[in-house]
């Protein structure tokens, strides 16, 4: 999954207008993020791509980077 | 994608400037597709949006984490052409929020109040290792705190409450091992649930929206990580299920419950072509895909009993439509079952408005099922305020899930009005062939030998006046609709009067076609609201009601009547209803007039009215 795809999955599970620059920033700085919005983003993921994730360890990524690696080598 | 296109807007602005284009974007959508849209929609402030929209306030509260349902409960309610406002309570704060008017969840008044209810609150209360006997204890005390919390809601908010059952997890369930005891877990559990139902029956403006057939459909019930790690308690595809199902309470108080199934016949209602398999070739009856067209043409009768109107939009000759209908022994639907049948080779958005003008009801009432996707994108572009359901005429086992996924019949109370309706549109027509026969309108309204009655409704007839206030749209003086909780209070209070109309004529029964409702004040009598259904207007019923209140204020010691009209997108056609008959607009509010009752307009000879003793 590239970065854009990644970005473009968050994007819309959010609603927030993310860009791939945002990979880099943390969800505590990120404006308009919230923690539900992660659960919303697994989730998608897991029906968009048939996979399975482990939802306790991606609960503490920090940042959409962070997130987009764990899920990339998932 | 239509979320990218509502994403898009909001980035560039544009969103709260365009919401009356959102219910377009929204049709189609997928629970994800709507997922997604919800989650741009949430982020509008709506107080941006045009005030001409209607807008619909929710408040959600419950015993688990619930922010999963905020997306999917805006996006279906901006579906349905409300402008969302969705508030979420604090974690696990419904028994304070409900117990507290001035809380700040309902700072805003809500129209309604969603408390979804979870079964960890339950078992999270009792000590380990627990019997079956503790969670029969826990549960009867529970049923007893929501019972008090939805006392303690009704007495202080004007707003319905909509309340979940409580599906019970397995890996609760599962902790019991032996089968007898887990058999009487069962039977505790669904006593609960059964109180819990029981309090739609016994409140007016409750509801309680049973989970365990939703979740057979879009279950699994919850995911187990999510439900540990985050306290959500609901799979994403559940809470979409019963937002889904809250947007169709939303339409319901708002009285847009959809009045109208049009069915498209070939491919829908039954398999075949007809204009090729023949009256007697085409698909129904026995037979695994028969049976499967059977089962359509069942549940649309079903619903057609409870006062749904069914009509046939199809392209094919009439004649041999009505032959099928007529001749087919395998049919279950016939002709009689429909109040309007429109079979050409013209274009559907056409033969809808035909249908709906046909029957006096707004297009927007249709609801329109079609196995073409080229009629549905050409219904859906040209009338997209009828709602269009999808079905595939190679897959026929679907066609009674589609039909039934949306609640668009959702109603507060069915009522002998409702269960008569079909019935009273058949003899309409025998009405219309004798208005064709006489020479004149006067010799026909003289001949058709109307009787009006205003009366005092009973305890049983409230939720029809309920209703009346809910679906009438043209003859609808100040459009203050009431849900049966707002009647039975109008009824009890001393200062106010509240009339039912009903109707008939030489050819039966129009049942209760109208209401009127007045306010008492110091020497004079304000009508708040007049009501009429259709049906019976022109003909008289409207100037002969009000002539008699006039003529009972009058003789009461009253020295006025004042009247309102408000005008609203459908009501235009009573705009000069209060001046044609005498009474004189305000000089301050061009909505509010007054009649001196010096001169009483002329009384309408042809309909005999009967109106109740003036009370004190």
């Amino acid at each position: 999954m590239t970065e854009t795809e990644f970005i473009d999955l968050v994007g819309a599970e959010s609603g927030l207008p993310l860009t791939v620059a945002d990979l880099a920033t943390g969800f505590d700085d990120l404006p308009g993020w919230d923690s539900v919005h992660l659960l919303k983003v697994l989730s998608a993921l897991e029906t968009e791509r048939g996979i399975t994730l482990r939802v306790a360890e991606l609960l503490s990524t920090k940042s959409l980077g962070d997130l987009h690696r764990a899920v990339a080598a998932a | 994608m239509s979320h990218t296109v509502l994403r898009d807007l909001h980035t560039t602005g544009e969103l709260a400037a365009r919401y009356r284009e959102v219910p377009g974007l929204l049709a189609g959508l997928d629970d994800t597709g709507l997922r997604r849209a919800g989650a741009v929609l949430s982020r509008v402030d709506i107080s941006d949006v045009d005030p001409a929209l209607a807008r619909f306030t929710v408040a959600v509260t419950g015993s688990s984490a619930l922010q999963p349902i905020q997306a999917p409960l805006t996006a279906q309610l901006a579906r349905h052409g409300f402008v969302p406002d969705v508030r979420l309570g604090g974690y696990r704060q419904h028994a304070m929020e409900l117990r507290d008017p001035a809380n700040p969840l309902f700072g805003t008044e809500p129209d309604l109040t969603v408390c979804v209810l979870d079964a960890d609150e339950v078992f999270g209360a009792l000590s380990t290792p627990w019997t079956v006997e503790d969670v029969a204890a826990a549960l009867a005390e529970h049923a007893e705190s929501v019972e008090a919390l939805t006392g303690a809601y009704r007495r202080d908010h004007a707003g319905a409450l909509v309340l979940t059952t409580v599906p019970l997890p397995r890996h609760w369930a599962a902790q019991i091992v032996d089968l007898r005891s887990r058999a009487l877990l069962g039977i505790a559990w669904r006593e609960f649930e059964a109180r819990l139902l029981r309090l739609a029956v016994d409140h007016a403006g409750v509801f309680v929206l049973d989970l365990e057939p939703l979740v057979g459909v879009a279950g699994p019930l919850l995911d187990p990580r999510m439900a540990a790690y985050t306290k959500v308690q609901f799979s994403d595809d559940v809470l979409a299920a019963l937002a889904r199902e809250i947007g169709h309470v939303a339409r319901a108080l708002r009285g847009r419950t959809s009045k109208c199934l049009v069915l498209d016949l070939d491919g829908t209602t039954w398999g075949g072509v007809l204009a090729e398999d023949g009256p007697t070739g085409i698909v129904t009856g026995d037979g695994p895909v028969g049976e499967a067209f059977t089962a359509v043409q069942k549940a649309a009768k079903q619903l057609a009993a409870q006062g749904l109107l069914l009509a046939v939009c199809s392209k094919n000759d009439e004649d041999r439509v009505r032959a099928a209908l007529r001749d087919n022994p395998d049919l279950t639907l016939r002709e009689d079952d429909l109040v309007a049948l429109v079979a050409n080779w013209g274009a559907k958005p056409d033969n809808l408005r035909q249908i709906a003008e046909q029957l006096n009801i707004g297009v927007d009432s249709l609801v329109f099922i079609d196995d073409s996707a080229s009629e549905r994108g050409l219904v859906r572009a040209t009338v997209p305020e009828v709602p269009v359901i999808a079905v595939d005429a190679d897959e026929p086992a679907l066609h009674l899930h589609a039909l039934l996924a949306d609640g668009w019949f959702t109603t507060q109370r069915v009522t002998d009005e409702d269960r008569a309706r079909g019935e009273r549109y058949r003899t309409e027509r025998k009405r219309l062939e004798f208005r064709e026969r006489t020479e004149s309108l006067a010799e026909y309204l003289a001949q058709l030998g109307t009787t009006v009655e205003l009366f005092r409704p009973s305890e049983a007839e409230i939720g029809r006046i309920s209703q009346i206030t809910q679906r009438t749209n043209q003859f609808n003086l100040t459009t203050i609709r009431l849900d049966v909780a707002a009647v039975t209070a109008a009824l009890a209070d001393p200062g106010r009067e509240v009339f039912g109309v009903r109707c008939a004529d030489r050819f039966g029964e129009h049942g209760v076609v109208g209401a009127v409702f007045l306010t008492r004040t110091e020497g004079a009598c304000h009508i708040d609201n007049f009501l009429l259904s259709c049906r019976v207007l022109a003909r008289g019923v409207e100037d002969a009601v009000v002539h008699a209140l006039l003529a009972r204020a009058r003789e009461s010691g009253a020295t006025a009547v004042t009247a309102e009209y408000r005008p609203t997108a459908k009501n235009g056609a009573v705009a000069e209803f209060y001046p044609k008959n005498g009474f004189q607009p305000s000089i301050a509010d061009a909505g509010l007039f007054t009649h001196d009752l010096l001169t009483l307009p002329p009384a309408v000879p042809h309909v005999d009215l009967r109106v109740p003793e003036a009370t004190d």
